[in-house]
């Protein structure tokens, strides 16, 4: 049973989270930053009339700032609240615009490697696309999809004010 | 037990309506707690208690709530019986009656929550049985119990419930005559006026009806086989009530011997009279809808009220909301269309009558939620009666509510917060009788609320006793830190929340229980304000200060740090402007966070911050003309702002998620341009920075 994920972009990184947790995508255009708030938080946005903070991704995955432009989008998904219920929270990527099929045989544990550096973001990895998928190009090599661990992107911190 | 399925629809109106009589039951009861206490009789008190305690009875009795019918059955029967001995209730039966509507409320809710209703308590019972033979010895006229023998036909007592068979009895033991007399209606009588009901009238002013059952009698009157047979008792002749009937005196008849002396008891025994009837299971059936002869007169109707739910005006709020927000997007697109050139005068004339009828709404639907702060206090009597109870001091209670109205939602948070303040106030402040005597007051305790609407958007609430204030050194003590040296610093004490976690050391006077509760709802929650003033020996007065309504307020809107930040203008004290040349650098220097100047404002020095360096953005260019002057824990702090945008409306969303839940920020609102913007809590931002501020001062 495959199951569909939407794939966005953080950097040279293609990431995937299940197309079941993602509410929806929206173009960004700009935040409202909060004083105090965690340094990956970029601020607040309005998505139809609802207030969500946004996570910057780039700033969460350690990256340098990048300039926005017209491929930035919102991915707003949906977590566990820390006491029960769900929290909705927006992240800011540099280029979300594709979804695909992942079947569970193509989802593996990530390498040490990836997994010491993601910080436990990242729990799974998918290649697809190899040879041998249907591939128009002649041998064209696969990409690797990383799957997000969105509870542990979005974190549980609390504030401590002063 | 199945219960059929229409009953559903009867529930929602059953628990508006019995919560409300529950409401009406206590004001009676309290009234007439302080009655008794006078010995004062207060016949119009009780019987609107009994009128309350019968309409429970028969509306439970049509939802089948069984434990409830038999509470309020015996409670109404002690109340009956206060009546018949002239409206005094003795001060004994008040607890158990208390304790009984306890009863009836914990059901009622259980059943409103679909719970299974426990059955009533046999202590209560048996307690609230034993009042109706209390208030019977009571009863001045009272005569030695005997039982009343009753002469009835078996048609007419199958019909007697024990209720009514008990109310005959206690009426000829009172010495009046339990009397049957018969109506017979036809048309020749209704021509000349006389129906059952003008009948009904008459009766009832030379005696007190306690049944009217209609009859069938075949063979009777021509052209009608209906009788009513009237039961009531009468102290007065036979002749008034036959005259009242029109028949002739000598057809009314004796239903009930008068209780026999005592010597004649064996004979009595060995000659049973005819009719002798015991009560019938049957009768209790009826009797759960009796006619009450205490209810003669007719409850006022309320015309013209309708019960609308809390969730529904909410949902007209949340309309109004977004109508406000849409508001905005068209002045924005107004303001962009004059910008280009086009002719918009009639329209900008369109959008200001717009903004009237928007505004003329919004103050329409915030008055639907407004409720008098008196129905939010209405219980505190109830409470503080209470507390005289545990505590065993003596408390007068003193209630200046004035007529001001706040939103339901502020209020119902209010409300526990007063409840903490009162229940601080007598368990801690105010010393016993014996303390109090020898320090020269008046034994009993004084407890007083205040309720002043501060503006056309703030309501003040003042609690004040005339106890012991609060011992500053012992409450520094108990929380290990210096004694504070005013009142703001020991309110700041109270309020921590790990002092109400302490242990009381037993010898130590002063209070902290709970405190922090107010202080979370008060300022957290509603976004007001808490003051406290105490003396020793003299006493305390705790101040909260509130919004009369949380939904849509105005606001300044104003740039700071190139961000745009709104403030509710109830929170802003005054807007003044800055002028740099008489600005007096503090001592903090020139030091980026936390620069401090110093603001010259009516002969007073009010400290001023930049606001973009309190949030840590950076200042933005030729800054600083306008500041916003609040007031934190009594005194007032200015924050410089870069550039002021105006006054308007604003819809504040709370910000719930952790991430972005930190102090200063009340919440978000939408000005029209689809982007959030901040709501500032300035006096939350005030405390942080002016008390760094105050310790970077005591450093250097």
């Amino acid at each position: 049973m495959s199951v569909l994920h939407v794939v966005f972009r953080v950097g040279t990184a293609e990431y995937v989270l299940p197309a079941a947790d993602v509410v929806q995508m929206e173009s960004f255009s700009g935040a409202t930053p909060v004083p105090g708030s965690p340094a990956y938080v970029a601020g607040l946005v309005q998505v139809r009339g609802r207030v969500l903070p946004v996570i910057d991704a780039r700033a969460r995955f350690g990256l340098p700032p990048a300039e926005r432009n017209l491929d930035t989008r919102v991915v707003v998904g949906q977590v566990a609240a820390p006491g029960g219920g769900l929290r909705t929270v927006g992240l800011i990527v540099d280029a979300a615009r594709e979804v695909v099929k992942l079947d569970p045989e193509q989802l593996r544990p990530p390498p040490p490697l990836v997994a010491e550096q993601a910080r436990g973001f990242v729990k799974a990895v998918a290649q697809v696309g190899g040879v041998g998928q249907g591939s128009a190009g002649a041998g064209g090599s696969g990409r690797l999809l990383l799957l997000i661990d969105l509870n542990k992107v979005v974190g549980e911190e609390q504030v401590h004010a002063e | 037990m199945s219960r059929p399925v229409n009953l559903a629809d009867f529930l929602p109106p059953y628990l508006a309506e019995v919560e409300e009589l529950l409401g009406l039951a206590h004001t009676q009861l309290l009234t007439l707690e302080t009655a008794a206490r006078g010995g004062a009789p207060q016949p119009r008190a009780v019987r609107e208690l009994f009128r309350v305690l019968h309409t429970i009875k028969g509306l439970s009795a049509m939802v089948d709530v069984e434990p409830v019918v038999a509470l309020t059955h015996l409670m109404e029967a002690s109340v009956r019986a206060a009546d018949r001995a002239g409206g005094k209730l003795p001060p004994a039966s008040i607890e158990p009656l208390l304790q009984g509507l306890k009863a009836v409320e914990v059901r009622v809710r259980a059943l409103g929550a679909g719970k299974p209703v426990p059955p009533a308590p046999s202590a209560l019972l048996d307690a609230l049985e034993g009042l109706e033979g209390a208030e019977r010895r009571a009863a001045p006229r009272a005569a030695a119990p005997a039982e009343v023998q009753f002469d009835l036909e078996p048609a007419l007592a199958s019909k007697l419930s024990a209720s009514e068979r008990e109310q005959l009895t206690q009426g000829v033991q009172g010495g009046r005559r339990a009397l049957r007399v018969d109506f017979a209606p036809s048309p020749q009588r209704s021509a000349a006026g006389l129906t059952i009901n003008t009948v009904r009238e008459r009766v009832s002013q030379v005696a007190e009806i306690v049944k009217v059952v209609p009859l069938s009698r075949p063979g009777g009157a021509p052209g009608s086989g209906l009788v009513f047979a009237l039961l009531v008792l009468s102290s007065g002749p036979d002749a008034a009530l036959a005259a009242a009937v029109e028949v002739a005196p000598a057809e009314v008849r004796l239903v009930a011997q008068p209780p026999p002396p005592p010597e004649e008891d064996a004979a009595l025994a060995s000659g049973a009279l005819a009719g002798d009837l015991s009560a019938d299971p049957s009768s209790d059936l009826a009797g759960v809808l009796p006619e009450a002869p205490l209810d003669e007169e007719v409850a006022p109707q309320r015309h013209g009220i309708v019960r609308v739910e809390t969730a529904r005006l909410d949902e007209a709020m949340e309309r109004l909301a977004a109508l406000v927000v849409t508001r905005s997007r068209l002045q924005r697109a107004a303001a962009a269309l004059t910008a280009s050139g086009a002719n918009t005068r009639e329209l900008v004339q369109i959008l200001q009558e717009n903004a009237r009828q928007l505004r003329d709404l919004r103050a329409a639907i915030v008055r639907v939620r407004m409720v008098k702060v008196g129905e939010v206090l209405e219980r505190l009597p109830l409470i503080v009666r209470g507390l005289r109870r545990s505590t065993g001091k003596q408390v007068a209670l003193q209630l200046e509510l004035g007529a001001a109205e706040l939103d339901k939602a502020v209020g119902d948070r209010l409300f526990p917060a007063i409840v903490h303040l009162v229940r601080n106030a007598v368990d801690h402040a105010l010393e016993p009788p014996e303390e109090r005597r020898r320090a020269g007051k008046p034994e009993e305790g004084l407890l007083r609320i205040v309720c002043r609407e501060r503006s056309n958007s703030q309501l003040e609430v003042q609690v004040s006793d005339d106890g012991r204030g609060v011992d500053a050194a012992a409450v520094a003590r108990r929380a290990g830190v210096p004694v504070p040296q005013s009142d703001e610093e020991l309110l700041e004490l109270l309020c921590r929340p790990g002092l109400s976690t302490r242990e009381e050391v037993t010898t130590t006077s002063g209070r902290g229980m709970g405190m922090d509760i107010v202080k979370r709802i008060a300022v957290d929650q509603l976004g007001g304000e808490l003051r406290l003033q105490t003396e020793a020996g003299v006493g305390t007065t705790f101040t909260l200060r509130v919004p009369l309504t949380i939904s849509i307020v105005d606001a300044f809107v104003f740039e700071s740090g190139q961000q745009r930040y709104a403030v509710p203008v109830a929170t802003v004290e005054e807007l003044v402007e800055v002028d740099a040349a008489r600005l007096v650098r503090g001592p903090g220097g020139a030091e980026a966070r936390g620069e401090v100047q110093i603001l010259e404002r009516r002969g007073q020095a009010v400290p001023l911050l930049r606001l973009a360096t309190v949030l840590g953005q950076p200042a933005g260019e030729g800054g600083g003309q306008k500041a916003l002057v609040v007031r934190q824990r009594g005194e007032p702090v200015a924050f410089a702002v870069d550039r002021m945008l105006g006054q308007q409306e604003i819809v504040i969303r709370p910000l719930e998620d952790v991430l972005v839940k930190v102090r200063g920020v009340s919440g978000a609102t939408d000005l029209g341009d689809g982007r959030p913007t901040l709501v500032l809590d300035l006096i939350a931002l005030g405390g942080g920075a002016a008390a760094e501020a105050q310790r970077r001062e005591r450093v250097s």
